[in-house]
C-alpha cells in the first residue's frame, strides 16, 4: 500500500508547489533589502522603473526585517541553502567579505570604478570585485541649535556642554548614542577609538584594540555613563530608533546617529526638534582629528540566482547616477559614487546641507574587512557591553576582546592575512 | 465528610480554572483592541474588536502557513499511518524473531532528540532541492510520528482477538485478504485514532519546520506564528489572534475524540 | 512478513537512525560552511574537547538538567494531585477530561506565545497581579533577569504537561481495584494510610512510566524557550538543544554544531539506559 501511495504522494506535493515560480514567460526578479519609511518607497519605485524598461521582467521587493543582525541571520539562513531568491540583496557594508569568503555571492565586473574609496575597498575579497557600493553611511553628531551656539570642536567640549545642558534643561540628557550589544555599539566605540587615535586592526591587518589609546577611549565612554556623566544609562539598550525618539522628543542634547534620522527628525508632523537641529561631525580627541565611522551598502548577486546577467543589470541600475541621485533626495543617503560629489546636483537633492556632512565623509573610517567580521564583532560587543555596564574593567575587556579576535582569526586561517581586504 | 467534599469540589474549580485561564486570556486577548492592550487589559473585556484577526488574513495572509500546515500534516497523515499499521499488525501478529527489539527499536527513536538529526537531514535535503518544500517536511515527519503510530497500533492490535484471521484463513482466504476485509473493519477505532495523533503531532512540530522552511511560502502555523515581526515591539494582538486560530482545530479534534485519544495514549503507558 | 515491516523500517533507517550516525561522524570533523578555504578535515574528539572547555556549553548543559530535575518532580506531582481530583468527580468527568487534554493537545509554540504574553513587563497579567500584590518591583522585567526568566518558561511547560501526566495516572488509579480500598477502611485505615499502602506502590510503574517520558522531553527542551526568551538574557536560559541549534543554523558550525547535537543525544539515551536498567523491564519487556 505505501508504494503505490509514494508516487501519490510526490504527484500531489508537485501539484501543489507549481503554483509558485513560473510556467510562463516573466522573468521573476526578488530584490531584498531595508524598506524603513522613506527607503522602502524609493527602493519600491526604482524597482518598478526598472521593471518598465525590461518588458517581461517582474520585479518584486522582499521584506526582511529592519534590525541589520536580524536581516543578515536571514541571509545567511537562505544563501547557506542555496536558495535561488532574493537574486539581488542589499549587503551591509561589513558583510560583504564573508558572504564572498562563504561563496554565496557572484564576481562582478569591476570596470565601473567611480565609487568612494573606502566602499570600493570594501567590496573585494582577496582582489575580486563581489558588491557595488550603494549608499554610504557615516556617523554624524547631532545637535540642538536651540540650545547652542555652534557644534562642539572637541570631546572635551562635547562632555562639558552636554553635563551643563542636561543639568540645567530643558532637554534631560546630554548625549545619547547606541549601546546595546550589538553592531551599532561597535560603530560607536570606533568613533571614541579614532578620537583617542586607536585602531581595531593595523595596517597589517593585526588586532590592536587592546592599546593604551582604546583603553582611554573606553574609560571615556564609561566614564560617561556614571554618575556625574552626561550620557543615560539607558543608552546600554538603544539601537538607532531608541536614541533617535529620544532626540525627536527634545529629550536629548546630541545624538550621535546616521544620516537617515535626518529626514525623520524634520517631520513635523512627528518630531518636536524639526528645525532646530544641525549636524557635525563626531569631535576630535587627543588626535585632534574628526572621525566617522563608515556604514552604507553594496548590491551582491547570490550565487544561486537563476537569472544571475539580468540580477547583475538590476544592481547596476540602482547604482547609477540616477538613481543615487534621487535616492539622496528621497531618503537622505549619501551615494556612494564619488564624482557625484562635484555635482551640485547632490547638494540640491540631500536635505543635509553638504557642508555639514563633508568633513564627516572625509575622515570615515572603515571597521576591518574579513569574512570573520561578524564574529569578530560578536567579541568586541561583549566585551565592551561588559566594561560599559561595569562587568569588567576597560582595561580587561579590551585584553579578553583582542585575544579572543586574534584566536579567531588563527582558527580561521586567517592569522597572516588578518582583517584586510 | 460534607466539608472534605466541599473542599474537593473547590479545588477542582480552581484548578480548571488555572488549566483553561491562559486559553481564557489568549481569546479574550485577541479580541482586545491594540490601544487596550498595551496597559493591562481587564479581566472581564469591555470593547471587542476584530481588527486582530482582520489584519491577520489580509496582511499577514494567514492561511498561508494553515494551507502549509493542513498539506503537511495530511501528507505525512497519510503516508505514516499506513506504514505504521502494517509494521504494527507484523508485531502483534506474526511470530519472527527480535520482533521485541524491533519494538523497541522503533519506540527508542522517538526517544532521539530532533537536533541530532537535523545536521544530516538539512545537507542531505540540500542537495536534493528539497528544503523549503513540502517533501521537505513529510520526510522527517512521517520518521517521527510513526514510532508513536506503532505503539499504539501495536498495543490494538493485541487486543484484537486472534480467532477472526485464523476463522477468515481456515475458510481458504490469504493472511492478506483477511487483513483487509476481517482486521482492517475492527482496527479502524485504532487507525483513526493514530491518524489524529499523527496530526497532531504535525500541526504542532517546531524544530524541523523552523531548520527546513525559508520563508512565508512554506512555513508551517508554529513557525510564521513565532516569527510574526511588527517594526518596534511584537504585534500581541495579531499574535494572539493566531494563537486562537492554530488552537481551533487541535480544540475541536480533542473534543469529538478525546475518549479514544486517552483511550490510545494510555493503553501503552498503563497496562502490560 | 518482512514486506510488511520494510516500509517503516526504510523510514527508521533513512530517518532517524542513519542520520544519527552521520551526525556523529560529522561531530568529528571539523566543518564551519562559512570557510569554506578550510575544508572539512578529520579531527578526532577536537569538538569535544573544544566543547568541555566551553562556558556556553557548561551552562547550557547545567540548564538542561537542572530544568528536567525540577519541571519532572512538580509535573507529576500536580498531575498526581488532579488525578485524584478528577477521579473523585463523577459528574462532568468528560468535562474534566477535556479541559485537562486541552494544553496538551495545544501547539507548544502556542502555549509558549501566551505565557510569554502573561509574563510581559509591560502588558502582562500575570505581572500586573505580582505587582499589585507586592510580589515583584515596578520596574521588574521577568525576561531580563537571567533567574525570572526561567519561570514563564517552566509555566507555560508545567501547563501544557501536568494535564497530561494526569490523564495518564488517572488511567492507572482506575485500574486499581477498588475493593482493595473498601477492605482497608473496613480495617480501619484513613484516606492517608491507603493512598501510601494501597494507591503508591500500585501506581508507581505508571508513575515510573510518566517520568521517564517526562524527563526525556525536558532534555530535549527547545521550542518554548526558542519562543519565550530565546535562550536569553544573554545565554542564561539557553538549553543544550538551542545551543546546538545556534552552533548549526546561525553559526553554520557543523561540525562543532554537530558534536553538540550527539552530547545531547548521548544525555537522552543515556538517561534511558541508566532508566531502563534500574527501574526495569517494566517498559519493553513484558510487551514482546
Amino acid at each position: 500500500m505505501p508504494r503505490s501511495l509514494a508516487p501519490l504522494v510526490c504527484a500531489v506535493a508537485a501539484a501543489l508547489s507549481a503554483g509558485c515560480g513560473g510556467a510562463d514567460s516573466t522573468v521573476s526578479l526578488t530584490f531584498s533589502g531595508s524598506a524603513v519609511g522613506p527607503e522602502g518607497e524609493v527602493v519600491s519605485r526604482q524597482l518598478a522603473r526598472f521593471a518598465e524598461q525590461h518588458p517581461g521582467v517582474d520585479v518584486s521587493l522582499r521584506v526582511t526585517p529592519d534590525a541589520a543582525d536580524q536581516r543578515h541571520q536571514l541571509y545567511v539562513q537562505w544563501l547557506n541553502a542555496h536558495a535561488p531568491e532574493p537574486d539581488v540583496l542589499q549587503l551591509d557594508v561589513i558583510w560583504t567579505a564573508e558572504f564572498a569568503g562563504a561563496g554565496w555571492i557572484r564576481p562582478l565586473e569591476g570596470g565601473d570604478t567611480d565609487f568612494v574609496a573606502a566602499a570600493w575597498q570594501a567590496a573585494h575579497w582577496r582582489g575580486t570585485l563581489f558588491a557595488l557600493p550603494w549608499f554610504v553611511d557615516v556617523g554624524l553628531l547631532y545637535w540642538r541649535t536651540d540650545l547652542l551656539e555652534s557644534a562642539p570642536g572637541s570631546l572635551a567640549r562635547l562632555r562639558d556642554d552636554a553635563a551643563r545642558l542636561a543639568a540645567s534643561g530643558p532637554a534631560r540628557f546630554g548625549l545619547v548614542w547606541q549601546g546595546a550589544r550589538y553592531e551599532g555599539l561597535v560603530t560607536v566605540f570606533l568613533e571614541h577609538l579614532t578620537a583617542f587615535g586607536g585602531r581595531i586592526v593595523d595596517a597589517g591587518g593585526q588586532v590592536v584594540v587592546d592599546e593604551p589609546a582604546a583603553i582611554r577611549a573606553l574609560t571615556f565612554m564609561r566614564d560617561a555613563l556614571g554618575a556625574g556623566g552626561f550620557v543615560p544609562a539607558s543608552v546600554l539598550a538603544w539601537q538607532e530608533e531608541q536614541t533617535r525618539f529620544a532626540f525627536q522628543n527634545g529629550e536629548a542634547v546630541f545624538m550621535r546617529n546616521w544620516p537617515y534620522a535626518w529626514a525623520l527628525l524634520q517631520d513635523r508632523a512627528q518630531s518636536a526638534v524639526a528645525g532646530r537641529f544641525a549636524v557635525a561631525p563626531f569631535p576630535a580627541g587627543e588626535n585632534g582629528r574628526f572621525t566617522a565611522a563608515l556604514g552604507g551598502a553594496e548590491l551582491a548577486v547570490s550565487r544561486w540566482s537563476r537569472h544571475p546577467d539580468l540580477a547583475e543589470a538590476l544592481a547596476r541600475f540602482l547604482t547609477a547616477p540616477e538613481q543615487m541621485l534621487e535616492r539622496a533626495r528621497l531618503a537622505a543617503q549619501f551615494p556612494a559614487r564619488r564624482s557625484l560629489y562635484d555635482d551640485p546636483a547632490l547638494a540640491d537633492a540631500l536635505p543635509i546641507p553638504l557642508e555639514q556632512v563633508r568633513d564627516a565623509l572625509d575622515a570615515a573610517v572603515a571597521r576591518p574587512v574579513t569574512p570573520v567580521y561578524t564574529e569578530l564583532s560578536e567579541i568586541l560587543q561583549v566585551e565592551l557591553h561588559r566594561a560599559l555596564s561595569g562587568q569588567a574593567t576597560p582595561e580587561a575587556a579590551l585584553h579578553r576582546a583582542a585575544s579572543d579576535m586574534r584566536a579567531l582569526l588563527a582558527r580561521s586561517g586567517l592569522a597572516d592575512e588578518g582583517a584586510r581586504p | 465528610m460534607n466539608a472534605f467534599r466541599f473542599l474537593r469540589i473547590a479545588a477542582a474549580i480552581a484548578l480548571l480554572g488555572l488549566l483553561l485561564a491562559p486559553i481564557y486570556w489568549m481569546v479574550v486577548s485577541s479580541l482586545t483592541p491594540e490601544a487596550r492592550l498595551f496597559q493591562a487589559p481587564p479581566l472581564v473585556p469591555r470593547a471587542i474588536t476584530l481588527e486582530h484577526y482582520r489584519a491577520l488574513f489580509g496582511e499577514r495572509q494567514f492561511l498561508v502557513p494553515i494551507r502549509n500546515s493542513l498539506v503537511v500534516a495530511a501528507l505525512t497523515t497519510l503516508l505514516a499511518v499506513p506504514v505504521a499499521a502494517l509494521c504494527a499488525y507484523a508485531i502483534a501478529r506474526l511470530e519472527f524473531p527480535g520482533r521485541g527489539l524491533l519494538l523497541a527499536l522503533i519506540l527508542s527513536v522517538s526517544m532521539f532528540p530532533q537536533i541530532s538529526i537535523v545536521p544530516p537531514l538539512y545537507l542531505v535535503l540540500r542537495t536534493l532541492g528539497l528544503l523549503d518544500t513540502y517533501p521537505g517536511l513529510v520526510l522527517p515527519y512521517v520518521t517521527f510520528s510513526a514510532p508513536l503510530a506503532v505503539w499504539l497500533l501495536t498495543g490494538f492490535f493485541r487486543q484484537l482477538p486472534r480467532d477472526l484471521e485464523e476463522a477468515a484463513m481456515l475458510d481458504g482466504a490469504s493472511r492478506v485478504r483477511a487483513l483487509r476485509d476481517v482486521v482492517l473493519p475492527l482496527a479502524a477505532p485504532g487507525v483513526a485514532t493514530a491518524a489524529i495523533l499523527t496530526f497532531l503531532y504535525c500541526w504542532n512540530e517546531f524544530l524541523f519546520a523552523l531548520s527546513f522552511t525559508l520563508g512565508p511560502d512554506r512555513q508551517t502555523v508554529p513557525v510564521a506564528v513565532t516569527l510574526f515581526r511588527g517594526r518596534y515591539q511584537v504585534p500581541w494582538g495579531q499574535v494572539l489572534a493566531a494563537t486562537v486560530v492554530a488552537t481551533i482545530p487541535v480544540a475541536v479534534f480533542v473534543a469529538a475524540f478525546q475518549r479514544r485519544i486517552v483511550a490510545g495514549l494510555t493503553s501503552g503507558a498503563s497496562k502490560g | 512478513m518482512p514486506l510488511l515491516v520494510a516500509p517503516a523500517l526504510a523510514f527508521i533507517l533513512a530517518g532517524s537512525l542513519l542520520p544519527i550516525a552521520a551526525t556523529a561522524w560529522e561531530a568529528l570533523h571539523g566543518h564551519d560552511l562559512r570557510l569554506p578555504w578550510l575544508g572539512r578535515p578529520f579531527i578526532g574528539l577536537d569538538n569535544f574537547v573544544e566543547a568541555a572547555g566551553d562556558s556556553r556549553f557548561r551552562a547550557a548543559f547545567v540548564h538542561t538538567v537542572a530544568f528536567a530535575a525540577v519541571t519532572v518532580p512538580v509535573e507529576l506531582g500536580l498531575g498526581l494531585g488532579l488525578a485524584l481530583i478528577m477521579q473523585t468527580a463523577t459528574r462532568g468527568r468528560s468535562a474534566v477530561r477535556l479541559a485537562a487534554l486541552l494544553p496538551w493537545a495545544v501547539p507548544t509554540v502556542v502555549a509558549a506565545l501566551v505565557v510569554r504574553f502573561m509574563f510581559d513587563g509591560q502588558t502582562g497579567v500575570v505581572t500586573a497581579m505580582f505587582r499589585s500584590l507586592g510580589l515583584i518591583g515596578p520596574a521588574f522585567d521577568w525576561l531580563v533577569h537571567p533567574l525570572g526568566a526561567w519561570v514563564p518558561i517552566g509555566v507555560a511547560d508545567v501547563w501544557k504537561t501536568a494535564p497530561f501526566v494526569a490523564i495518564l495516572l488517572l488511567a492507572g488509579l482506575q485500574t486499581i481495584d477498588p475493593a482493595l480500598h473498601e477492605a482497608a477502611s473496613i480495617d480501619g485505615a484513613g484516606p492517608g494510610r491507603r493512598f501510601l499502602t494501597i494507591t503508591m506502590p500500585l501506581l508507581t510503574p505508571t508513575l515510573v512510566v510518566a517520568a521517564a517520558f517526562r524527563a526525556l522531553d525536558a532534555l530535549r527542551l527547545f521550542d518554548v524557550v526558542y519562543v519565550i526568551t530565546a535562550g536569553g538574557p544573554g545565554t542564561a536560559t539557553e538549553p543544550l538543544s538551542l545551543y546546538a541549534f545556534i552552533a548549526l543554523m546561525q553559526r553554520l558550525r557543523f561540525g562543532y554544531g554537530s558534536a553538540l547535537s550527539v552530547t545531547v543525544f548521548l544525555l537522552t539515551f543515556g538517561f534511558a539506559l541508566v532508566w531502563v536498567r534500574t527501574l526495569g523491564r517494566s517498559l519493553v519487556g513484558e510487551r514482546a
